[in-house]
């Protein structure tokens, strides 16, 4: 009986192709953009978060107690080597890099400019968080007598700095005197991590160590896991175990990041469920008409010994087989335009100025999440069946056997 | 007349058709008059914050000052400048800056940053820097040392108002320059980086302690009317010949004017999405009304109404419902902008996210400008009329017999 309803179900919507394909086409339509949408602006949030871990927070940093609030020489982690142990035994662990920074200058023979030293071991860092993919100009590299440094983009702008330049850093050691150093440019880093694209000056650790009069001690270890769901289990076993330390996670770091994936997930669900409202209007309105002009032939069904169940069945199939097929061709599309932009990415270099100012990327990469499709689906299920409750409901009031005899 | 009329009648008759139609029209319209005056306002309020805090809406500098920062190329003749300046109309304020990077140190802190030498009396009409003041005073011209301090750098050199702290640096001639400022008053604009960064004293005193008598980084310029800054610019750049160059806050903040327009550029692509499923919606809906009056249309045909008669008849219909949902829209729209213009909304979530850029603002007031609430009415009416013209012109194609005979 079903399989009859069911092409009772098709065959009406085949004598209103036109129509039928009207509101398949808008589902589609809709569903196509909106994962386009999501995907899109998800990668674009992602890849800030992403750059912010990797050129600085890692997924948990460890920092000596107070040196957040006043960044110096007095407030270091003094036992660096024991707490690397602990991270390599740990098997969530996938890497970690230790780091001495210290607020100076920089100045170059007609410019000068507040900079940030980060004294860093760059093989380190590199296979930590991949630093050398940020490298837009010049080696990455120190130079064998370790006399190179690498500058932030926008500090290098801001000084007009070039790969070769010669400069001067100079800060205060732990003796607290003023300490200087000559470096030349050796590369020139984009990491779109802002505050270290605006000041940071990357140089050797140990001439680092040297100058600031530090032979031990680091200001800050940067941890990254195989698995991100972890964060908040090591992060609370390594706070319980080196408890005189401040052990952060990233979003505690960078507050402003989460804030941003939150509010682009609010923003994602309000567009998601007023496309979705309103294509439930479209749906409703079609299958509002398509029971009412049918008003008779259901009277000569119900006539016949067809139950009102079977025809609620065979409505409902009507509109889940206008939602499915929606959703189908608009999860292809959208599906297929999602890929593009995951491989290819969305170039937007046209808008790199103020890409950069926002610490983004010029080229956003698109993700591409099950949970798309699995929600897109529900939402469409959702729509397709709340928008035939109502005519059927009209449907039950208006006795179609009755509706026989009218003209 | 006779079709507004019919085309009138007919609203009445599909009462529930044309109730949806005005309602979905309205819904659009309200939502792109209400996102564009508060896209357009929130981005006011974010360059206006950022371009009024200290920047200023002109700077002029050196021709090649931009490229080469250098103390090569200053403005050598501030007194020139400010004769030009002063010949220039539309101008209500200005004065020459000197900005340049030293090393503070306080007690055991050393911290880079910018000492700049301002006109104090004057900054209180270029800059938000006297409004932005938390403690202390705000200086006055021949205080001497006295610094007026960033509340983060303050923080970070831990000094308050009444202590002592030195700097160290190079005067414009290269010469090496250093001294002891006593901390007058601290200020906190909301811009982290440059409340982090910025300290400030009587440009009278930095001139006799940097060698910059008669010299300036640049000048900055108050135009009478804000908007009228390029106009201003213009003018100015005509009475200082090649020596020197003005330019409108449109291009010293480039990246941030930009990062506005890929901003706006994504709301509109998110609306399109939006709108795309109500035009269809509107669409559908014509159409369900148009098809279930073939019959009427056939009887119209056969009595001897022309073709184009039944589609003024049909689009006139159409034309009155978007004006009516337009209408409608545009004033839930503009009504809704008034009252956030006068009510900025407050957006206490995004207050981290909007320091992280350097924008702030945590309360964004809509514009309410009506002549562009009148152009995206207009344009509301031109694409709903446009929706609805497919069925309209396919009913009108039918033949009168079978438009009879149309089931």
């Amino acid at each position: 009986m079903f399989n009859v309803l069911l092409r009772i179900a098709l065959a009406s919507l085949q004598r209103r192709l036109a129509r039928s394909l009207l509101v398949i086409v808008m589902i589609a339509m809709s569903l196509w953009g909106l994962l386009a949408m999501e995907g899109l602006y998800d990668g674009m949030t992602e890849q800030v978060i992403d750059n912010a871990i990797r050129s600085d927070s890692g997924d948990i940093s460890i920092y000596g107690q107070g040196f957040r609030l006043d960044p110096g020489l007095h407030h270091l982690i003094d036992n660096g080597a024991e707490i690397s142990t602990l991270l390599h035994r740990d098997a969530r662990v996938k890497s970690h890099v230790l780091r001495l920074r210290q607020d100076g200058l920089i100045a170059t023979a007609h410019y000068s400019r507040n900079a940030t030293l980060m004294a860093v071991d760059l093989a380190a860092e590199d296979r930590h968080g991949r630093l050398a993919s940020y490298l837009v100009e010049g080696d990455y590299d120190f130079g064998e007598k370790g006399r190179g440094a690498l500058v932030g983009f926008r500090l290098a702008d801001k000084m007009k700095l070039k790969v070769g330049d010669k400069i001067v850093l100079s800060a205060q050691n732990s003796s607290n005197e003023v300490a200087a150093l000559a470096l030349r440019v050796s590369g020139i880093l984009k990491t779109n991590n802002m505050a270290l694209d605006e000041s940071a000056v990357y140089i050797d650790l140990a001439r680092g160590r040297d100058m600031l009069m530090v032979p031990e001690g680091v200001s800050q270890i940067s941890i990254l896991l195989h698995d991100r769901q972890e964060v908040m289990a090591v992060r609370q076993k390594l706070q319980a175990e080196l408890g005189n330390l401040d052990v952060r996670s990233w979003d505690e770091l960078y507050p402003a990041l989460m804030q941003g994936r939150e509010m682009m997930a609010i923003f994602n669900l309000i567009t998601s469920l007023l496309v979705f409202c309103v294509a439930g209007l479209g749906i409703f309105g079609v299958m509002l008409v398509s029971v009412l002009e049918r008003l008779r032939e259901f009277g000569i069904m119900l006539a016949i010994g067809t139950t009102f169940a079977e025809i609620r069945f065979m409505v409902f199939a009507e509109s889940f087989i206008l939602g499915l097929s929606g959703y189908l061709v608009g999860s292809l599309l959208g599906g297929l335009t999602l890929f593009y932009f995951y491989r290819y990415g969305l170039d937007l270099t046209m808008f790199s100025a103020g890409l950069d100012a926002f610490g983004m990327d010029t080229v956003t990469y698109a993700l591409i999440r099950p949970g798309y499709f699995g929600t897109a689906l529900a939402a469409v299920s959702g729509a397709t069946l709340l928008s035939v409750l109502l005519p059927l409901r009209i449907l039950r009031k208006a006795r179609p056997m009755q509706a026989i005899n009218r003209i | 007349m006779i079709f507004i009329h019919f085309a009138l009648r007919n609203i009445r008759a599909y009462a529930v058709r044309s109730l949806v139609t005005i309602l979905l029209l309205s819904l659009t319209t309200a939502m792109l008059v209400f996102a564009t005056a508060f896209m357009d306002g929130s981005h006011d309020k974010m360059l206006s914050n950022a371009v009024e805090i200290y920047p200023g809406y002109i700077q002029i500098t050196h021709p090649d000052f931009r490229a080469k920062p250098s103390l090569d190329n200053l403005i050598f003749d501030v007194e020139a400048v400010a004769r030009a300046v002063a010949a220039t109309p539309g101008i209500a304020a200005a004065a020459p800056r000197f900005e340049t990077f030293v090393l503070f140190a306080a007690d055991e802190k050393a911290v880079g940053g910018m000492l700049s030498g301002i006109d104090f009396a004057a900054e209180r009409r270029l800059s938000r820097l006297a409004s932005s003041r938390t403690t202390g005073r705000y200086p006055e011209d021949g205080d001497g040392n006295q610094l007026y301090l960033g509340y983060e750098l303050a923080r970070r050199l831990q000094v308050e108002v009444g202590d002592e702290l030195a700097f160290v640096g190079t005067g414009a001639d290269y010469s090496f320059a250093a001294d002891n400022l006593e901390v007058v008053g601290i200020f906190r604009t909301g811009l982290f980086d440059f409340d982090a960064t910025a300290a400030f004293v009587g440009k009278d005193y930095f001139d006799g302690v940097m060698a910059a008598t008669n010299y300036a980084t640049h000048f900055i310029v108050q135009p009478e009317d804000p908007h009228a800054a390029d106009q201003v610019t213009a003018a100015l750049n005509e009475r200082l010949g090649r020596h020197y160059v003005a330019e409108s806050w449109r291009t010293t903040m480039e990246g941030l004017v930009q990062a506005m327009l890929v901003d706006s550029i994504f709301g509109y692509l998110t609306l399109a999405v939006i709108f795309v499923v109500i035009f269809f919606v509107v669409l559908i809906y014509t159409w369900l009304t148009v098809f279930a009056r073939m019959r009427e249309i056939g009887v119209l045909r056969a009595v001897g109404t022309r073709p184009g008669q039944i589609l003024q008849m049909l689009v006139a219909e159409s034309a009155l419902l978007a004006l009516a949902g337009v209408v409608l829209g545009g004033m839930i729209g503009a009504g809704l902008a008034w009252y956030f213009h006068l009510h900025p909304i407050t957006l206490a979530m995004s207050e981290e996210v909007f320091k992280q850029y350097g924008l702030a603002a945590s309360s964004m007031p809509t514009t309410f400008a009506p002549l562009i609430i009148l152009r995206d009415m207009a344009m509301m009416f031109v694409l709903a009329v446009l929706s609805t013209l497919y069925p309209i012109i396919k009913a009108n194609r039918v033949k009168p017999i079978e438009a009879i005979h149309h089931v």
